[in-house]
């Protein structure tokens, strides 16, 4: 029999599996697996933020052992690469909704990629409430710089004679519209995509061994080796995997920096 | 019929993002010293790419 002829089939459940459902109450008032992992991943953070207080306050002002040395790494990075680089002169002001950006998605996306756990990012609900969050907080960093009218006025280039102003202005506001698609789309989607893609090669690798199972024969133990082959490919997607978990978290909180820094821009 | 659809997708997607990157290494084989500006550019325009792809991948799932 050919393994691959059950594969649509197991395709279908797997992808049903990623829908929300409800662990607990119903999906209009209640906590959905990816709530729960979600509620999970802020947990560890928060034991680790608090952990790591402790040990840096045991320590002294030099940092000592791999994890306070290691959080200070990621903490450093987020300090330097991302709001200094880009915000310049402000970033003190912006430093702490970056952080805590960074660190959510961070410790969600990686949550997500233990195998049996799924990321609370995963689903479509937890990035378009980041993105929003994002969003009100370039918006509000603008007016907060200029005024209502003076944000609003901002948007279009200045030095750009009428009729072409109004046209860019509109573009402009689109845009800004666009962005709070785009942010959350992009996450969702790289997560979603990413487990169906692990999903789909653990799903064949199974496929391929279960003739061994049921009898010793030739072909049974040549399709348990292309089974071996794509655990192999697993493994290696797998490790793509995490580095996407990381540079997606990243990516938000990068764009949402540039996001605030366009709005701070004294000149579009 | 998805699957189709997706290949020619991905095609622009390939495209985009093997232009980035030849773009990333010329300017660092010409000027070693802005690699670390140009890593964050290249990623962010990468993902910019890659999330077209991703859609593409996620609606040929769902439809």
């Amino acid at each position: 029999m050919n393994p691959l002829d059950k594969l649509p089939e197991e395709m279908e459940e797997l992808v049903d599996g990623f829908s929300s459902t409800p662990v607990v109450g119903d999906l209009s008032v209640g906590v959905t697996q990816y709530s729960y992992w979600m509620f999970v991943a802020i947990a560890i953070l928060l034991a680790v933020i608090f952990v790591f207080r402790r040990r840096q306050a045991e320590g002294g002002l030099v940092p000592e052992g791999r994890f306070v040395n290691g959080v200070e790494l990621l903490v450093e990075f987020c300090r330097d690469d991302l709001c200094k680089a880009l915000l310049g002169d402000t970033w003190r002001e912006h430093f702490p909704f970056i952080a805590t950006m960074f660190f959510f998605i961070l410790v969600n996306n990686v949550v997500g990629v233990i195998p049996g756990c799924k990321p609370g990012t995963g689903c479509i609900g937890t990035t378009a409430a980041l993105a929003l969050v994002s969003f009100v907080y370039f918006i509000v960093v603008g007016v907060r710089r200029k005024g209502v009218v003076g944000y609003l006025k901002s948007l279009a280039p200045a030095g750009v004679s009428f009729p072409m102003n109004a046209l860019v202005w509109v573009i402009e506001v689109f845009s800004s519209f666009l962005r709070l698609v785009t942010l959350a789309v992009r996450l969702f989607c790289n997560l979603f995509a990413g487990h169906v893609v692990l999903g789909t090669f653990a799903v064949l690798a199974s496929l391929f061994f279960e003739p061994l199972l049921e009898g010793v024969s030739a072909v049974a133990v040549g399709q348990a080796g292309a089974s071996l082959f794509w655990v192999a490919i697993l493994l290696v997607i797998y490790a793509v995997e995490l580095l996407v978990a990381a540079i997606q978290a990243y990516v938000f909180t990068l764009l949402s920096a540039v996001y605030v820094q366009l709005a701070e821009a004294d000149e579009h | 019929m998805g699957a189709i659809g997706y290949s020619l997708g991905v095609i622009g997607a390939a495209l985009g993002i093997s232009l980035a990157a030849y773009g990333a290494m010329t300017s660092m084989a010409r000027q070693p010293e802005v690699q670390g500006r140009l890593f964050t550019v290249f990623i962010l325009a990468s993902a910019f790419i890659e999330a077209l792809a991703l859609i593409g991948f996620v609606v040929t799932l769902i439809s």
